[in-house]
């Protein structure tokens, strides 16, 4: 007859499974269940520092602590929701006390669940597209929106760039499921249509059709000849894209429009087709800028994003300068006031071609 | 900033919602439980007086548009309710047409912009004042 596991241990056995999927996040991000005097109890081993902690347990019989440790500094937002994430698992699983598992900290894991599902959803690196620079940020409110982004060379179309800026309109993890559901969506219909008018339609149809749009999608989809430089844009009522034309500076309004996805059973989109020169930079954003507020309530707005453009575009910006720029701006005109929505830009130049330079004789840098 | 919502019943199963302020992903669902606090006392069609709004966010759309399908006896999903709103993502696309639920009056012009971007407009019915409004709901 075996001999049966004293309680303590069975309760870490029992924690050790359920801690057991966060164990694919590697040495930098461990979670794990300690007791006061920081004995292990369940998860794994590790000697880094604890990162975001919290107490996990009955209020009248805690169990002891969830903790997150790492070693990953700008980890801090990720390892806080990893632990709710934890800590929600754990209670609900573990038999705890239901009524112990506080209704904030359901909410406050769905929200990170939302949050860090939308973020792998969001492409953290820009494509190298030769001729191009590529610069985008995507920032989560905190009760997330459903802002995404997409850039990619469509299926046997590798001249050409497919440019994807969306936000589901609402908030929280409604929107966050919509765009998951949406993003490849997208992407597939786009791999399948010539024009983007035809690839917004047919989502917009099979969003319709699934029933899935409860909330909707403002959407824009832009087709890039990355050679020619020639653009052809569709939009489903999403802020209009801008073209900051090099040399006089000026700023272009991309004037398409149509109704935004989801709404309406068929939709017909119109495009319109532009051509960036060389030096020419495409600005695609969310209202999570223009719409940013200060403590006082106004809005950052048009005018003022337009400005800020304009000026670093004059003062010689990159693409990603100028997209810091813009997101640096926001923050210095909210100055700590929390963001109601996600803020999202994705910004693409056309580089000049490179001076070509002669060689006389056979001095290379670089290997042949 | 806040947005304030000032309700009047208009007789019969009608009544009237003004909105001053601005409605944004903040408050949004402020405007859709007034709605359905109407629809359960049994309103059926509103006047949505714009006139004091003086900013709509797109997540404003989201209430507008769940207005309609509360006065027709949907229930729309709360944004709020977290993973129960999965299930409850059902309900009937409007058929692309005018609805006669909610009848607007005096967008702002920035109001009136976000509207006609999002396509949105084609829904309703646009009137000048809250008499015409009443005259139409």
């Amino acid at each position: 007859m075996p001999t049966p596991e004293p309680p303590g241990l069975a309760i870490g056995h029992r924690l050790s499974a359920l801690l057991a999927p966060f164990a694919a996040f590697g040495p930098d991000l461990v979670v794990a269940v300690e007791d006061d005097a920081g004995n292990l109890i369940a998860g794994t081993p590790s000697d880094r520092p604890v990162v975001a902690s919290a107490p996990f347990g009955d209020a009248t019989a805690p169990l002891g602590r969830v903790v997150v440790k790492g070693t990953d500094a700008a980890g801090l937002q990720v390892a806080t929701e990893v632990l709710a994430v934890a800590l929600g698992t754990l209670a609900e699983a573990a038999g705890v006390d239901a009524r112990a598992v506080e209704e904030r900290t359901r909410i406050e894991a769905e929200l990170a669940l939302g949050r860090r599902l939308q973020r792998s959803f969001v492409p953290l690196v820009a494509p190298e597209v030769s001729g191009w620079a590529l610069a985008s940020h995507y920032e989560a409110a905190r009760e997330v929106g459903g802002d995404f982004f997409d850039a990619f060379a469509p299926r046997d179309r590798r001249r050409e760039l497919a440019i994807v800026m969306a936000d589901v309109t609402g908030k929280g993890i409604a929107a966050a499921l919509l765009m998951a559901f949406a993003r490849p969506l997208i992407h597939a219909a786009i791999d399948h249509a010539r024009r983007p008018a035809v690839a917004l339609e047919r989502t917009n149809r099979i969003l319709v059709e699934e029933r899935r749009a409860a909330l909707f999608i403002t959407a824009l989809c832009c087709y890039v000849d990355t050679r020619s430089g020639s653009l052809v844009v569709a939009n489903a009522g999403h802020e209009p894209p801008l073209i900051i034309r090099d040399g006089t500076m000026s700023l272009d309004e991309v004037a398409v429009g149509g109704p935004l996805l989801g709404a309406f059973p068929s939709i017909a989109l119109d495009e319109a087709r532009v051509t960036l020169a060389p030096g020419d930079t495409l600005v695609l954003y969310t209202d999570g800028v223009t719409d940013a507020r200060a403590a006082d309530g106004t809005r950052f707005g048009d005018d003022r994003f337009r400005d800020v453009l304009r000026d670093a575009a004059s003062a010689g910006a990159s693409a990603r300068e100028l997209v810091d720029t813009v997101v640096r701006s926001v923050r210095d005109f909210t100055a700590g006031e929390p963001a109601a929505d996600d803020l999202t830009i994705v910004v693409a130049r056309r580089l000049p071609p490179r001076p070509r330079v002669r060689r006389f004789g056979a001095r290379s840098a670089s290997p042949r | 900033m806040a947005l304030d919502i000032a309700i009047e019943q208009a007789g019969g199963d009608r009544a009237v919602i003004a909105l001053t302020g601005e409605l944004d992903a903040s408050n949004f669902t402020t405007l859709i439980e007034a709605g359905r606090k109407l629809h359960a006392d049994g309103t059926r069609r509103i006047v949505l007086d714009l006139t004091g709004l003086s900013f709509l966010a797109s997540s404003g759309l989201v209430a507008l548009h769940s207005l309609i399908r509360i006065l027709r006896g949907e229930a729309p999903p709360d944004p709020e309710e977290g993973w129960g709103a999965i299930h409850s993502l059902e309900f009937d696309v409007s058929g692309g047409g005018v609805q006669n639920e909610v009848v607007l009056v005096a967008p702002q012009a920035a109001v009136d912009r976000v509207l006609e971007r999002t396509g949105l407009k084609r829904l309703f019915r646009v009137h000048e004042d809250r008499s015409a409004a009443l005259a139409d709901a």
